[in-house]
């Protein structure tokens, strides 16, 4: 029986709408649900704000695509396989964006902060670079930290004393809030009830921070399945809106336990498929626009390929993926 | 104890020569967090060599892991291999925050003689001639970490006298008054109880440099084979101190270098 939650990948991005605080969930390359992030371009959202602790080829996409007017966190690329997040990288110096620059343990404090309710968590990290140089608050310079957003803090960051135990300079940055949290795992239950195998990056914080939960799942199994581990769950099914049933929903990024990252096809998408807007608009057209369904996209990529980046059901990773030049 | 086979000009290529550089920096017992690329293949080969005691932590959230097949990426599957601990960001920025890691490998587009790092753009700020990818850890890692090592490619416009943007604080560093007001302070102000260390040495392509513990300022250490001192003033845009230079660079010994491509990465990730 099809679960009350469940929705399909056209419906799950519908739910994000234009102008909303948006949190794609995952690290750079893994457990990213990017068959939601290609339906966000496909429906041709605008002027989100992307926040989020570990953007990668999701918000270089995004970006691409026109669908963001706020980024704010700290790395765009895709590690070994594009030093620089292009589409990214362009839209900042051609000034299409505004780009509010962090670190990254500030922004994953950010998603605490709001995922505990409070307004702004402390830490140490950071002092004397220009990531904290009040020149270089670009929301503010743009007049819009007035207040009147209330996706958008009154102050980029405050720097403060620390009041208990005189540890001196205190870095407070303010909770991110966001309407909308998509995230991608291997496992859901028919209630919604969250399972992360392996690393859970800052995914937690993360569904925790939005007002609404989209999670997409390699597969949906039945909640008892999942309750007789409760340890190994990290978000009850009450706190998710809808879940989406997506195999293979994370590539060209890799989920743990079920298959690699696809080097070979980010690799391509860094060098032919994003260097140029036109590079971009071309891989768009044949990766996007020009793709029906999650089903067409998997035909298209192929199955030798996807069999080949699948994991090793002990190991955990593909054991069959060419990775380097040996 | 018999005295190293070391490798030969020509027989070893660069990249090897900078992960045992690397790798000679990690000491037995040490929590090294590390980054992808050369940084965990050195990591991972002084575990196999002089510290195999040492502890491995990835930023995505593993700790003490001990991968049998080399990680393409910090959020891969391969890194949680055998881990004490796999949790998320959180737990770990917590525990590099809290004072608990002793030494960080970063890279870096350029760097100024005190050790302030950029990755985030070139020119101004606001209106940029090259944008990089952003922070990423780089700046809880050097900032909170006991020591960090940068690897980095050794060019005149990389070792500037200032960087355009300081996304990493190194000894001397940016400090605003209440009005916004700049001045260039010592790290251990601005840190104060909570300083732990920061910069230690900078691996490049053609030398090691470290850092006066005193100035704070960058100093050339050692040259690699084949390089003059001439040749790293050369591509070094500051007045570099190259009084205290000791020799050579150790090359890997062909222990090592089978060791890098046979056991650590015998697919080519980064070592081709």
């Amino acid at each position: 029986m099809k679960s009350k939650k469940q929705i399909s990948i056209q419906e799950a991005a519908t739910e994000i709408k234009n102008g909303d605080a948006v949190i794609v969930a995952g690290f750079v390359l893994w457990r990213k649900p990017m068959a939601i992030v290609y339906e966000m371009v496909r429906q041709q959202k605008r002027d989100l704000q992307l926040l989020g602790a570990n953007p990668g080829v999701d918000c270089d996409i995004l970006i691409g695509a026109g669908c963001v007017k706020i980024y704010e966190s700290n790395y765009v690329g895709h590690e070994l396989f594009g030093k620089i997040g292009n589409n990214f990288a362009r839209a900042v110096k051609a000034g299409t964006i505004i780009c509010e620059d962090y670190g990254h343990y500030h922004g994953v404090l950010r998603l605490e902060a709001a995922a505990m309710g409070v307004p702004f968590l402390p830490s140490f990290s950071c002092l004397g670079t220009d990531l904290l140089n009040p020149e270089y608050d670009m929301l503010g310079q743009a007049g819009l930290r007035d207040g009147s957003n209330p996706r958008i803090p009154r102050e980029k960051f405050k720097i403060v004393t620390d009041p208990f135990y005189g540890d001196g300079n205190v870095v407070l940055v303010p909770a991110a809030r966001a309407d909308v949290c998509i995230a991608h795992v291997r496992q859901v239950g028919d209630q919604g009830t969250v399972r992360i195998d392996g690393q859970r990056y800052a995914d937690v914080e993360a569904m925790k921070a939005a007002k609404k939960v989209i999670v997409m799942a390699e597969e949906i199994v039945p909640e008892e399945e999942l309750r007789r581990d409760p340890a190994a769950n990290v978000l009850a099914g009450f706190r998710v809106d809808a879940i989406v049933e997506c195999p293979f929903g994370g590539h060209p990024g890799g989920v743990y336990g079920c298959y690699d990252a696809d080097g070979a096809f980010l690799t391509n998408y860094n060098d032919n498929g994003s260097r140029t807007q036109e590079d971009f608009e071309r891989f768009a057209q044949e990766w996007i626009y020009g793709i029906k369904s999650h089903d067409e996209y998997l035909d298209k990529v192929g199955a030798s390929r996807l069999m080949n980046l699948r994991a090793n059901s002990s190991l955990k990773w593909s054991t069959t993926v060419k990775r380097g030049v040996r | 104890m018999s005295s190293p086979n070391y490798a030969k000009p020509g027989d070893y290529k660069l990249g090897a020569l900078m992960v045992i550089a690397a790798a000679r920096e990690v000491r037995d017992n040490e929590i090294a967090f590390a980054g992808t690329g050369l940084p965990m293949v050195g990591i991972m080969a002084a575990m196999r060599m002089h510290a195999p005691n040492a502890h491995l932590v990835y930023e995505a959230g593993t700790t003490d892991s001990m991968p049998i097949s080399l990680p393409s990426s910090v959020g891969g599957p391969r890194c949680g291999h055998k881990a004490a601990v796999i949790s998320g960001m959180a737990d770990v920025f917590g525990m590099l925050q809290s004072g608990w890691v002793d030494l960080g490998f970063l890279g870096g587009a350029e760097i100024d003689k005190y050790g302030n790092v950029n990755c985030t753009c070139m020119g101004d700020y606001k209106h940029p001639t090259a944008r990089f990818p952003g922070a990423g850890g780089n700046p809880d890692i050097n900032a909170l970490a006991k020591r960090t090592v940068y690897i980095m490619v050794q060019e005149k416009r990389r070792f500037s006298e200032q960087v355009s943007y300081a996304t990493s604080p190194g000894w001397r560093v940016k400090w605003w008054d209440k009005d916004g007001k700049m001045e260039w302070v010592n790290r251990k102000e601005v840190y104060g109880k909570r300083f732990n260390g920061g910069p230690s040495a900078v691996i490049t392509d053609m030398a090691v440099f470290r850092f006066d513990q005193e100035t704070g300022i960058m100093y050339l250490d050692t040259v690699h084979p084949g390089q003059t001192i001439e040749d790293v003033k050369n591509n070094v845009g500051f007045d570099l101190d190259v009084s205290r230079c000791s020799g050579e660079t150790p090359p890997p010994t062909y222990e090592q270098l089978d060791l890098l491509y046979n056991e650590i990465d015998p697919e080519g990730i980064f070592l081709p």
